[in-house]
């Protein structure tokens, strides 16, 4: 789908419905202005009028936007209102709910990731996600690390391989540096690789996460309120890595926390309750300037 | 929805718009006094004024010093922040206003009302606090149209400033002094000169509150400049 395309999609989507405020008045809101925001780089994600159904309810309502790359896009709103269940769309993780159902299209680089034929390992490859409480195995940390490339058989050291002279144990040290370094926690853990993951603090649990999704080389990274079981100082960490991840990949992230969407992210979507996508745009705007006065309250903590 | 209103802080930021007005009442009256004292020769007015800016002072830096607890404890954001950010910066254009009163008020401990017969700061002087007033107003009442007003008004008080100046020294060559003479004139006539400056400065100050109101209403930067 073209940057026009998509604009002209939305451009018919554009329309002005009443909605009331918190203060009982119903005011028009027209959504012209923002619904045409194709955010500040080069489309990585195009997201087109997607619904998504878990049986009767109906979670996501006619979901259109632009998520460009290498760039950092917040997902706001209360509980709820569907922004979870929004960022699972984009690495289909909705399939493995059965009464889900999901209609419109999502291009990860121009390809519908819906299409019949698509290879779900390769687009969680792909797009890979971090979830609110760190799961790391309850193996070594190196093991964490390079579980994912065995699987995807980018690094082999198994018995066969051995045999056969095709396992690198050099290639796989290096992998297991490199995606602990761009974690930020290689300094922390690079003498003790062969202890049990489960023995870090929750914050490095987080960051190995992290380093164990980057290790199978993604696109896109998918956060789903990752800083919200950690600590102050661990959140900080955290945003941190998520600015600079955003140098190279793509980052979503759902976050409860406003202020945290407003201190990492370079675009910000609101959605409010009902599943819908309220208003998205810069960053700045939406927490300067919001168009949508549904969005000003929400943000303001006038209702939640 | 669930209604969760913040009630301190909606409280906070309704203190804060009260409290900037407050002030802003108290300016006016330094900015009047001023002006009253300057037309009369009331040196006891003048002095007045003069103590009154220590009081101006302590409400600047009180309210400055809310405004940062607001944006560090509450982290207000949309018009909230506008509100906040344009109060921060209206402050001190209502501080500077104090201070120019004050300047007025010196000017008026050493007689300048006698030198030029053709200079009407009076009127300067009404238009600068009908400006700084309709400034405040807006502000209040949030009123992004007044500001537009205000900005445009601000020409016509620069107009009077600078026939007023030209007039001052014309009236001072037209007079044609002696060497002593003109020393001894000049001081009067610096004086003037300021008094009119400090008036078109307020009004420059008035258009500054209209300014950042704009911003705080529309999120416009249209007249910030």
């Amino acid at each position: 789908m073209s940057q026009t395309d998509t604009a002209e999609t939305r451009t018919n989507r554009t329309e002005s419905q009443s909605v009331s405020t918190t203060t009982g008045e119903t005011v028009e809101e027209t959504q012209a202005e923002w619904t045409t925001y194709e955010g500040g780089g080069e489309t990585k994600l195009a997201v087109d009028d997607l619904d998504v159904h878990y049986g009767s309810d109906h979670a996501l309502k006619g979901v259109s936007m632009d998520i460009p790359e290498e760039s950092v896009t917040a997902l706001i709103g209360p509980s709820g209102c569907g922004k979870s269940t929004f960022l699972r769309c984009l690495n289909r993780m909705n399939d493995r709910i059965r009464a889900a159902s999901v209609d419109g299209t999502v291009t990860l680089d121009g390809e519908n990731i819906y299409q019949d034929g698509v290879d779900l390992v390769e687009l969680r490859k792909r797009v890979g996600m971090v979830f609110q409480s760190p799961n790391p195995f309850p193996k070594s940390i190196r093991e964490n690390v390079s579980y994912g490339p065995r699987k995807h058989g980018d690094i082999e050291t198994g018995l066969l391989a051995r045999l056969t002279g095709r396992a690198d144990p050099g290639r796989e040290e290096a992998l297991v540096e490199q995606s602990l370094e761009r974690a930020a926690l290689w300094e922390e853990v690079r003498d003790r690789l062969d202890d049990n993951a489960l023995g870090l603090s929750g914050g490095q649990q987080q960051r190995l996460c992290i380093a164990r999704c980057l290790a199978v080389d993604p696109d896109v990274i998918l956060m789903d309120e990752p800083a919200s079981a950690l600590d102050p100082i661990a959140t900080s960490k955290i945003e941190d890595l998520i600015e600079d991840l955003a140098e190279d990949y793509t980052v979503v992230v759902v976050t409860h926390s406003m202020q945290q969407a407003a201190r990492v992210s370079d675009q910000t979507a609101v959605f409010l309750t009902g599943g819908e996508l309220v208003e998205y745009d810069d960053t700045e705007k939406i927490f300067e300037n919001p168009e949508s006065q549904r969005v000003e309250d929400y943000i303001s903590g006038k209702f939640g | 929805m669930i209604a969760v209103p913040r009630e301190d802080y909606r409280a906070s930021l309704d203190d804060l718009r009260a409290n900037v007005e407050s002030m802003a009442e108290d300016v006016l009256k330094q900015l009047q006094h001023a002006l009253d004292a300057l037309d009369g020769d009331d040196h006891t007015l003048a002095r007045t004024v003069i103590d009154g800016d220590d009081h101006i002072n302590q409400q600047y830096l009180d309210l400055e010093s809310d405004c940062v607890d607001l944006i560090a404890l509450q982290q207000p954001v949309a018009s909230d922040l506008r509100f906040v950010v344009a109060s921060f910066k209206i402050l001190t254009d209502l501080e500077r206003i104090a201070d120019l009163a004050t300047n007025l008020a010196r000017y008026a401990l050493a007689d300048i009302s006698a030198i030029v017969s053709d200079v009407r700061i009076q009127e300067i002087g009404e238009t600068a606090v009908e400006q700084v007033r309709a400034a405040v107003d807006a502000y209040v009442a949030g009123d992004a149209d007044a500001c537009r007003a205000i900005a445009g008004h601000d020409d016509e008080l620069d107009t009077s400033c600078q026939t007023a100046s030209e007039a001052v020294v014309r009236e001072l060559i037209a007079s044609d002094p002696d060497g002593w003479e003109i020393e001894q004139r000049l001081d009067g006539v610096s004086r003037l000169l300021l008094t009119i400056r400090d008036l078109e400065r307020v009004g420059d100050h008035a258009v500054n509150i209209a300014a950042r109101t704009l911003y705080m209403d529309e999120g416009s930067p249209e007249l910030i400049y």
